[in-house]
C-alpha cells in the first residue's frame, strides 16, 4: 500500500479498532474461534467457498467430514459444492449421508425446551449466525440464534454471552430469561437459573417450556414439591397431540398411571421408539402388570440392553457393562431399580439413591427415583 | 403426505393472474402422489358476488388440480374487523393460518408456497410426496429461480403440466435459469416463501403465521425467523427439488408500490423475533371458532347446484325463442318472462354463504314458489323470508318464512324486490302492451314502499354483527318505471334488459335528492 493509501485508509481503521473493541467491551463476539481441528477445517472451507474456490472448498469440506464424522454440515456444504461443480450424484450421496446422520439424532426429551430437543454439532449455525452479526448488531434474533446453537453443542459458557447480549439490547424479554436460566442449568448454577425462570414465569406464567426448566432447578436444589407444582401445571398446558411430552412429565412425577396412556399414545405415532417401549414396560410393571417386551431388538444401539433386562435376556452386570456413560449408566440403574422394587425394596432404594447421587436432575430418571425413594420413605 | 397452502382471491394480483395461477396449480398437483395430499386454496375476501378464484379459472385446471383442491372461502364479512388496520385486500398470516387450521391431519407436511410457483423434482421418478416422505423432520427451503414473463407466457400450454415441467428440465440449463440466491440466516435464500416445507406439528407448535403482521411483506422471513429457532437449523431440499417463479412484474401488483410499498416492519418481525412461539394468538389463530366455508371444485359444483336449482324450478323451453321489447311505448309494461328471468335472479345469489337468510318482497306467486325451489335445491339452507305486507304469497312453501316486514329486516342477508304484475300467468305474452290492473297497482305499491325502507334503513337494520351493507337484486327493474326508482336507492350497474335483473348494494347519495329520498324512504311517505 503506497503512503497516500496508508493515510487516506487510517480513519478506516481508526473506526474499525473503535468498533472492535466497543464490542469486546460491551460483550459482543462477533468473530468465533475455532475450539476443534475439525472446526477450523469447516471455517476454513467455508471461507474458501465465500471466496469463491470452490473445487478447494469442496474438497476442504470433505475433510471436515473426515475429521468429524458427525458433522453433518460439512456432508452437506460439500454436497452443495460439487452439485455446482457437476458432481451431481456424488453430491446427492453427501446428501443422503447427512439426512440420514440427522435422522439418528437425539436430543433432550420432548417435554423439554424446544431449543433443547435438538442435538449435533451446531457449528455451521454458529459460524452463520456470526456472520449476521457483522452486519445486524443491534438486534436480538443473531444472539438468540448463536446462544441456541452454542446451547445445543453443550456449550453453555458463550451461550450464555449470547443470551446477555441480547437482554442488553432488550432487558427483561421473557424468553430470553428462560434461555439464560436454561444456560445456567447446564453450568449446574442451580439457584441462579431458578431465580431466572422465576423472572421468566412471572411474566409468561402458562409456558410449559419456562415450567419444566424450572421444575429441574428446582428439583437440584431439592425443592421437590415446587418443582412438582411446575410439572403438574406443565402437563396440563401440554395439548394431548403431544402425548410424548405429556408421558415424560407425568414420568418425571414417578405418576404411571398417567404416563401410560401418553405412552401409548406416544408408540402409536412413534412405533419405532425404543424409548417409549421401555418406559411402557417400566409403566406398566410399576402399576403391577409387568410385560414382556414385544420383540428383543439388536443389543447393538442404546437403549434395547434395558428392553433385553425387561425380557430377562441380559443379567445386571450385562447390562451395567453396556452402559457405557454416565447417563446411560442411570438409565440403566432406574430399570434395575424398577425391575427390584416388587421383591426387594432395599436394593430398589440403593439403586435409586446411585441415580439422585450422580446423575444430572435434567433427566427423567433423577426426578423419578427421587420420586421412588420418597414413596420408600427415604 | 403433505398440504399445500396458498392464497389470493379473484382479482387482478399482478401480470396475467389466471395463466400463471393455473399453470402453477396443476403443476402443483403434477407431483402429488399421496392421496392424503391437498392443495388448499384460502380465497380472501373476495366479494360475496364472485365466485372465488379457483372457481373462476376451473376450466384451465386438470382433473387431478381440481380433485385435490379445497378451496377455504374467507367471506368480506370475516376480514372486515382487520380492514381499518391494513390497506390490503389479502392477508397473508390470516389465509395461511385458516388453511392450517384446517389441514388434513394424516399430512406430516405443510408446504408454503404461492399461485405462481412450479416444483420440478430433478429426478422426474420421483414426486414431491415421495421427497418429503424420506426426508427427516425438518424445516426446509428450497432457493427460488425466475422464470422470464415471455416464457411461462407464451411456451406453457397451462393443462399440460408434465409437459410445463418438462420444459422447464431443458430450459434451465439452455436459458441458464438457476441461479441459487443467498441470504442471511435464518432466510437462507431470496425469496424464500416460495418454498417453506415444515412439520404440521411444528406449525401447531408455534401457533402459525404471526397475525399481527397485516402490512404485507416478510410474513416468510418472520416464519423462517421463528423456525429457525424452534428447529435449530434451516434445512434445504436444493438436492431433490428446483423451485421455479413465474415473474409477474410487467404490472405492479397491488402489495408493489416501488420504493413507496408499506411493508410490516422488519426489526420487529424478522431481526427482533426472540421466541417461536405466539402466546397472544396461541387460542386464536386461524379462526378456530369461525365457520369457513369449504368449496370443492370436483363435486358440488357451483354449475352443478346452479342446474340443479333450475332444472327443479322450471321446465326446459319448448320452443326455439322467445321474444320481449324494450321500446319506449312499453315503459309501462310490467309483464316479463319469469323462465327466463329466473337463472338470472339465480346467478346473483348463487356466490352467497348457504346460511344465508333472503327477503323476497313481490307480486308474483309463481316466481316465489319457483325461486323457492330454486333456493332450496341449490343448497341454501337460510329461510326465504316474506313479509306479511305482501299479499297473494303462497307462504306456505317449503323454505318461505313469513313476518312483519320490520322483524324480517333484521334477519336478511340479502334482498329481492320483485316488481311483476300479480295478475300475470306464466304463459301470458309478455310486453305487449299491458296495463297494470288495480290490484296489480295496490300489490306494486307496497313493494315500491317496502323497498324503499329497507334501502333506507339498510344500515341500522343489520343482523347483529354484519358490519358490511347487504346486497338488493331487482328483478324486472330496467327500462321500465321502476328503473329509476331502484337506482336511486341501489348502486347497480347497467346491465342488459335481457335479463331483467339489476343489483348492488344501497347507494349513498350525499346530494339534497339523496337525503330527501331517504327520508322519504324511512318514512314511507
Amino acid at each position: 500500500m503506497s503512503e497516500i493509501g496508508i493515510v487516506t485508509s487510517l480513519p478506516d481503521r481508526i473506526a474499525d479498532a473503535w468498533r472492535k473493541g466497543l464490542d469486546l467491551l460491551i460483550g459482543r463476539r462477533l468473530t468465533i474461534s475455532p475450539r476443534t481441528r475439525e472446526e477450523e477445517i469447516f471455517l476454513r472451507a467455508r471461507n474458501l467457498a465465500r471466496a469463491g474456490e470452490l473445487q478447494e472448498a469442496a474438497t476442504t469440506f470433505g475433510d471436515a467430514a473426515t475429521a468429524a464424522p458427525d458433522l453433518i454440515a460439512a456432508f452437506e456444504n460439500q454436497g452443495e459444492l460439487l452439485d455446482i461443480l457437476g458432481e451431481t450424484e456424488k453430491a446427492r450421496s453427501l446428501y443422503e449421508a447427512g439426512r440420514i446422520l440427522r435422522q439418528r439424532l437425539r436430543g433432550a426429551t420432548p417435554d423439554r425446551s424446544f431449543v433443547l430437543r435438538r442435538a449435533g454439532r451446531s457449528t455451521a449455525e454458529i459460524a452463520a449466525y456470526t456472520t449476521v452479526l457483522q452486519s445486524v448488531k443491534q438486534r436480538v434474533l443473531p444472539f438468540i440464534a448463536r446462544g441456541n446453537a452454542f446451547l445445543v453443542e453443550g456449550r453453555p459458557e458463550p451461550a450464555l454471552v449470547d443470551y446477555e447480549a441480547a437482554l442488553k439490547l432488550k432487558p427483561g424479554l421473557s424468553d430470553v430469561l428462560a434461555l439464560k436460566a436454561e444456560a445456567l442449568l447446564m453450568m449446574g448454577r442451580f439457584e441462579q437459573a431458578a431465580t431466572t425462570f422465576d423472572s421468566a414465569c412471572a411474566v409468561q406464567p402458562r409456558n410449559a417450556d419456562f415450567l419444566s426448566g424450572r421444575a429441574i432447578a428446582r428439583l437440584a436444589l431439592r425443592r421437590l414439591g415446587d418443582a412438582d407444582a411446575d410439572w403438574r401445571v406443565q402437563f396440563e398446558l401440554l395439548p394431548a397431540e403431544r402425548a410424548s411430552a405429556r408421558a415424560c412429565v407425568a414420568l418425571r412425577l414417578a405418576d404411571y398411571g398417567k404416563a401410560l396412556p401418553e405412552l401409548e399414545h406416544a408408540l402409536a405415532k412413534e412405533p419405532c421408539d425404543p424409548y417409549w417401549r421401555l418406559y411402557r414396560l417400566t409403566a406398566l410393571g410399576r402399576l403391577g402388570r409387568p410385560a414382556m417386551p414385544d420383540a428383543k431388538p439388536s443389543l447393538d444401539s442404546w437403549p434395547n440392553p434395558l428392553l433385553w433386562l425387561h425380557a430377562k435376556g441380559l443379567s445386571t452386570e450385562e447390562v451395567l457393562a453396556r452402559a457405557d456413560n454416565g447417563e446411560r449408566r442411570a438409565e440403566a440403574l432406574f430399570q434395575l431399580g424398577v425391575l427390584a422394587l416388587p421383591h426387594d425394596p432395599a436394593e430398589a432404594r440403593r439403586r435409586f439413591t446411585a441415580i439422585v447421587d450422580d446423575a444430572p436432575p435434567s433427566m427423567i430418571e433423577h426426578a423419578a427415583a427421587r420420586h421412588e425413594l420418597a414413596g420408600l420413605g427415604s | 403426505m403433505f398440504s399445500v397452502i396458498i392464497y389470493g382471491r379473484n382479482d387482478s394480483h399482478g401480470y396475467n393472474l389466471h395463466k400463471r395461477a393455473a399453470i402453477s396449480f396443476n403443476a402443483i398437483a403434477e407431483v402429488m402422489s399421496d392421496p392424503d395430499d391437498e392443495i388448499l386454496f384460502v380465497d380472501y375476501n373476495t366479494p360475496d358476488d364472485h365466485p372465488t378464484f379457483p372457481e373462476a379459472i376451473q376450466d384451465t385446471l386438470t382433473a387431478k388440480a381440481k380433485k385435490v383442491m379445497r378451496i377455504f372461502r374467507v367471506r368480506p364479512e370475516q376480514h372486515v374487523h382487520l380492514k381499518a388496520r391494513t390497506h390490503l385486500v389479502a392477508l397473508e398470516a390470516q389465509s395461511r393460518n385458516v388453511a392450517l387450521r384446517r389441514s388434513n391431519p394424516r399430512n406430516r407436511w405443510i408446504l408454503y408456497t404461492n399461485t405462481d410457483m412450479l416444483l420440478v423434482p430433478r429426478n422426474e421418478k420421483e414426486s414431491l410426496s415421495d421427497i418429503l416422505a424420506t426426508v427427516p423432520d425438518g424445516f426446509y427451503q428450497v432457493p427460488r429461480f425466475e422464470l422470464p414473463e415471455m416464457l411461462w407466457e407464451a411456451a406453457f400450454d397451462r393443462r399440460d403440466p408434465a409437459g410445463n415441467l418438462a420444459k422447464l428440465r431443458d430450459w434451465s440449463m439452455r436459458f441458464h435459469l438457476n441461479q441459487v440466491v443467498y441470504n442471511f440466516m435464518p432466510m437462507r435464500y431470496d425469496a424464500l416463501g416460495d418454498f417453506q416445507a415444515a412439520l404440521r406439528e411444528d406449525m401447531f407448535a408455534i401457533h402459525g403465521f404471526d397475525e399481527e403482521m397485516l402490512l404485507g411483506w416478510h410474513c416468510d422471513s418472520n416464519l423462517a425467523a421463528r423456525l429457525a429457532l424452534y428447529r435449530g437449523s434451516v434445512d434445504t431440499l436444493v438436492d431433490k427439488v428446483f423451485g421455479y417463479h413465474c415473474d409477474h412484474t410487467r404490472v405492479a401488483a397491488a402489495n408493489n408500490k416501488g420504493r413507496q410499498t408499506k411493508m410490516n416492519d422488519q426489526d420487529r418481525f424478522i431481526w427482533d423475533v426472540s421466541t417461536p412461539y405466539l402466546p397472544a394468538q396461541a387460542e386464536n389463530w386461524g379462526w378456530p371458532d369461525l365457520e369457513i366455508e369449504e368449496i370443492r371444485l370436483d363435486r358440488d359444483t357451483a354449475f352443478e347446484r346452479f342446474a340443479a336449482g333450475i332444472g327443479a324450478a322450471i321446465e326446459p323451453a319448448t320452443e326455439a325463442y322467445r321474444t320481449t321489447n324494450l321500446e319506449w311505448h312499453l315503459f309501462n309494461d310490467l309483464t316479463y318472462d319469469l323462465p327466463h328471468t329466473l337463472p338470472f335472479v339465480c346467478d346473483q345469489v348463487l356466490t352467497y354463504p348457504r346460511n344465508s337468510a333472503l327477503m323476497f318482497v313481490g307480486t308474483r306467486a309463481d316466481f316465489l314458489t319457483r325461486f323457492a325451489i330454486a333456493w332450496r335445491t341449490m343448497g341454501f339452507t337460510g329461510p326465504v323470508l316474506v313479509p306479511n305486507e305482501c299479499q297473494g304469497l303462497p307462504l306456505d312453501t317449503p323454505g318461505v318464512e313469513a313476518g312483519p316486514f320490520a322483524d324480517l329486516l333484521r334477519r336478511s342477508d340479502m334482498f329481492i324486490f320483485e316488481f311483476g304484475l300479480a295478475t300475470q300467468g306464466v304463459s301470458d305474452p309478455v310486453r305487449t302492451g299491458r296495463l297494470a290492473e288495480a290490484m296489480d297497482e295496490k300489490r306494486l305499491k307496497v313493494v315500491s314502499r317496502l323497498f324503499r325502507q329497507a334501502a333506507s334503513l339498510e344500515e341500522e337494520t343489520r343482523p347483529a354483527a354484519r358490519r358490511l351493507p347487504r346486497r338488493f337484486i331487482g328483478v324486472n327493474v330496467i327500462y321500465n318505471r321502476f328503473w329509476p326508482l331502484f337506482t336511486d336507492y341501489v348502486s347497480a350497474n347497467i346491465n342488459p334488459f335481457c335479463g331483467q335483473v339489476l343489483a348492488g348494494n344501497p347507494r349513498i347519495d350525499p346530494s339534497m335528492k339523496g337525503k330527501v329520498l331517504r327520508f322519504r324512504g324511512r318514512y314511507a311517505i
